[in-house]
């Protein structure tokens, strides 16, 4: 087969101060025409600039620094500003990874994809009426499985659900029938469950166009299912290159064997399967259930409360790893808000230890029992303080006289060097700095960790070494934790007992290998059927459903 | 949208009331009899009773404040001592003058700062945006009446091609009787030597009132914009091949401006306070000279007058403004701010 697009040598650098730091180092990749190839790094691997170098979006500091990029024919780091310009929306397309973002919000759906639209045939001297760009519009917009496209034109961003827009996005994408579709990370800021839908829809539509796809993303799962070939990056450099099953079969890089083991398996021998650690009830939910009050209007009757959460019953042993899994909207987040104490329930109860939660307020050494790790590190530390400064704020509380040893002894506990006491959060990879977190949750010798979504920021191999922390850590402290994720995987390799939330009701709960070998609600089992896995093996013993059934418990109503 | 305006529209109706309630204590509690400082000191002690009786000062406070509020819903600020006419009478004569030295300024302001904002931001680190960025922090710092006694010096010693006081030249008779805006009235009786001349007289003042808006305007535009160039949906425009120029003038432009708009209904207090200054400086007879000389004669008829009508203005001003934003903003008009 011919190359649609093939890079040579390619170099780009980004020049500050005059200083250029090289984030792509010789990079060669070759995309043929109709075939599905994936970039995948983690962050600052460039496959990021790369795509925008393709694309030609480079930020204004970046630079090529050398190489070529040659698209059908012609290399088009020589064209000029015009003819590149040219190729833009109409050759050459993306589809954006934030589906909120990635839209004006002060404009309705419909301007923004006409100017789109208009612009793209300007460029190509073919100016066309309103009225036909109109006509083309609804066209995609059907073709990416909008119901009602008439809707859709009419609505700002923000009116439409995440999915939808990521719809859009991809019909934009689609506008004008790129000879090169490029995605960056699609469905990656969605619920599994729509991520799914959208990766199914984009399989389905590169399939029926013949269209050729370059797919950057970070996640090797969605590479399995939506690739024929992959590109692994790592620090502006390629690591290795092949089919995709060569790749994940027989890797050739260490760097990629490494990624490839620090994804958690949902199903096989490479399951780590955690066990209770003793029988002793230590949080009890008994029906609680938080209800917000919505937003009221002077002129209209008073709307019914939000039931965020409804009659949730569970009980958390002592040294017990607990998720709570569940998508956005679900109540997880309430629930582990409710378990901190920070939002008292609407009805029932919440004990911690035999006692009412809501004498959290009153008794700060009942307090310090329960601590909270925040999903982003770098907005849970103060930028202007060091990490010895942020600890010494909770170890005041605790009444440890001896400051400097203490903090020693939970940087030791986090397993970073001592000297790291006097550095500022920006002296930190997101790593450290989530350790930093940990360690400061720590201070206060708490017997609980909640932990919300810790790892979800970071990078897939930097998660791994953040789970083994806190394994080690619930091992030696005698720790018992809430984990709060949407990630599956993930859980399934590190909680011992596991809830599944949905509609602010559980779902279903149960020790954690239950719940994955037979889960019996019909959410989970769309719910587990839609993470994207690795291996063939994996993907037999998913929970078999087909799309009709999924979409049909996603759409049934409660009551 | 409607609703929503409506909640304004009341929340600023509180605000008027709460404005007359404290200027009418505080006018109770100022030191000095407003009656013998009218009479003056040779008045008799039976004169100044006699006075105080007329004005209704001898009545208990809370009958005064309830007749004072039913004349003020009528329109009627009771008499002035000052100028012995009635006090609404005298504010409508000052009120247009006023009018038309700010509704120059806004249109300076929203001409001069906002394309200058822009400009610095699209030429963000350049000389242009330096620049600017100086010439507003002057803005911003100087204060007022100082920047209007500089150009009225400037343009005294540079020959007085513009006119540093008054509303017109004394050897034009004219009376604005349509809109009582000298300008537009002039424009429209055809009389375009009247025009030219008012528009003259009114671009110092109009300059010495906008100078803090224009730098502070500036600023708030230049960040906006820099701001949203970084937002993703720039990104997303500009690789699909958009033209610079529509992205920047229409997507950027609706987006930043709400901050700049929200910022100059603020400033319009700061404003309405600069324009006591200078007027006085410019013998402009607006409210504000008006008010300056109602406050040193404690004739405080004229002072709640022009203090009410000062702050309608600025409810006004903000109410306006925030239905601007609300038409560019539809998560606003949808109440998910």
């Amino acid at each position: 087969m011919t190359a649609l697009l093939e890079i040579d040598g390619l170099s780009v650098g980004f020049t500050r101060d005059g200083d250029t730091t090289q984030v792509v180092r010789d990079l060669s990749m070759r995309v043929a025409q109709g075939a599905r190839v994936a970039v995948i790094g983690e962050s600052g691997s460039g496959k990021t600039v790369t795509m925008k170098t393709i694309l030609g979006t480079l930020p204004p500091n970046g630079r090529v620094l050398g190489g070529a990029i040659r698209f059908a024919g012609q290399d088009l780091l020589t064209l000029s500003a015009r003819d590149r310009n040219r190729l833009k929306g109409t050759d050459i397309s993306i589809i954006h990874q934030d589906p909120l973002a990635a839209f004006n919000p002060v404009f309705r759906i419909g301007t923004q994809l006409d100017d789109v639209l208009r612009f793209a045939d300007a460029r190509l001297d073919a100016p066309t009426s309103a009225a036909d760009r109109h006509e083309r519009i609804t066209k995609i917009l059907r073709q990416v499985q909008l119901q009602d496209p008439a809707r859709v034109l009419r609505s700002y961003p923000f009116e439409l659900s995440g999915g939808m827009r990521q719809r859009v996005l991809i019909g934009m994408a689609l506008l004008h029938r790129p000879k090169l579709l490029i995605a960056d990370e699609p469905g990656t800021a969605l619920d599994v469950t729509t991520q799914d839908e959208i990766l199914r829809l984009l399989d389905d539509l590169v399939a029926a166009e013949n269209l050729t796809l370059l797919l950057v993303t970070h996640n090797l799962a969605v590479v399995r299912q939506n690739a024929d070939y992959v590109y692994v990056m790592q620090h502006g450099r390629l690591m290795e290159h092949g089919t995709v099953r060569q790749v994940f079969d027989a890797p050739q890089s260490d760097y990629t064997r490494q990624l490839i083991a620090a994804i958690p398996p949902l199903y096989g021998a490479g399951v780590t399967a955690q066990v209770a650690r003793g029988d002793t009830p230590l949080i009890k939910l008994a029906d609680a259930a938080k209800h917000f009050a919505a937003p009221r209007s002077w002129f209209a009757k008073a709307p019914p409360p939000v039931m965020a959460v409804r009659d949730v019953s569970l009980v958390i042993n002592r040294g017990d790893c607990f998720g709570i899994a569940g998508e956005s909207g679900s109540g997880k987040t309430t629930v582990a808000r409710m378990i901190m104490g920070l939002l008292p329930a609407t009805a029932g109860s919440v004990e911690i230890g035999g006692r009412d939660i809501s004498a959290l307020r009153r008794d700060p050494a009942f307090r310090r029992r329960i601590q909270m790790v925040y999903q982003n590190p770098a907005s849970s530390l103060n930028p202007k303080r060091t990490v010895a400064q942020m600890l010494a704020v909770p170890l005041a509380f605790a009444g440890d006289a001896d400051h400097a040893k203490r903090i020693a002894e939970l940087l030791a506990q986090v397993e970073l060097p001592s000297d790291y006491a006097s550095r500022y959060p920006h002296e930190l990879s997101g790593g450290q700095k989530q350790r930093v977190a940990i360690a400061r949750a720590l201070a206060v010798r708490p017997e609980i960790l909640v932990l919300d979504e810790p790892t979800s920021a970071l990078d897939v191999s930097v998660q791994k070494t953040i789970v083994d922390l806190l394994l080690g850590l619930r091992e030696r402290l005698d720790l018992t934790y809430v984990f709060i994720s949407h990630d599956l995987s993930l859980m399934r390799n590190f909680c011992n007992r596991i809830a599944v939330m949905w509609r602010g009701m559980l779902a279903e709960q149960g020790p954690t290998d239950a719940v994955f070998d037979r889960p019996t609600h019909p959410y989970t089992r769309a719910l587990i059927a839609a993470v994207p896995v690795l291996t063939a093996e994996e993907a037999a013993r998913k929970p078999q459903i087909t799309l009709a059934e999924r979409r049909a418990v996603l759409a049934s109503t409660i009551e | 949208m409607g609703s929503y305006l409506l909640r304004r529209a009341a929340g600023f109706a509180f605000v008027l009331f709460g404005l007359a309630v404290v200027i009418f204590v505080i006018a109770r509690i100022v030191p000095g009899d407003p009656a013998r400082i009218a009479l003056g000191p040779l008045a008799t002690s039976e004169q100044v009773v006699q006075l105080r009786t007329e004005m209704g000062l001898d009545r208990p406070a809370l009958v005064q404040f309830g007749t004072y509020i039913a004349g003020v819903a009528h329109g009627e600020f009771g008499k002035s001592l000052l100028t012995n006419r009635l006090v609404s009478r005298d504010l409508a004569e000052a009120l247009p003058a006023t009018l038309e030295l700010v509704l120059l300024t806004l249109l300076l302001i929203a001409t001069v700062a906002m394309p200058l904002g822009m400009l610095a931001a699209r030429r963000h680190n350049s000389a242009v945006d330096n620049i600017s960025r100086l010439v507003s922090l002057l803005g911003v710092v100087t204060p007022g009446f100082v920047v209007a006694i500089l150009l009225q010096l400037l343009a005294a010693e540079t020959g007085r091609f513009l006119p540093i006081t008054g509303r017109l030249s004394p050897d034009l008779p004219f009376t604005a009787d349509l809109t009582h805006l000298l300008v537009i009235d002039a424009l429209l009786r055809g009389r375009f030597d009247v025009a030219w001349d008012a528009l003259l007289h009114l671009i110092l003042p109009a300059l010495a009132l906008s100078a803090a808006g224009i730098g502070q305007i500036m600023r708030i535009t230049r960040s906006a914009m820099l701001d949203i160039a970084r937002r993703e949906h720039v990104d997303t425009l500009r690789s699909f091949g958009v033209p610079g120029h529509v992205i920047a003038l229409k997507y950027m432009l609706r987006l930043a401006s709400v901050a700049p708009l929200t910022i100059l209904g603020l400033e319009f207090a700061s404003l309405i306070g600069n324009a006591f200054v200078v007027e006085l400086v410019f013998s402009w007879p607006g409210i504000a000279s008006y008010g300056v000389r109602a406050i040193l004669s404690k004739d405080f008829n004229a002072v709640m007058g022009v203090v009410l009508v000062s702050g309608l203005f600025f409810v006004v001003a903000n109410l306006l403004i925030d239905m601007l934003i609300g038409l560019l903003d539809p998560r606003l008009r949808r109440g998910r701010a």
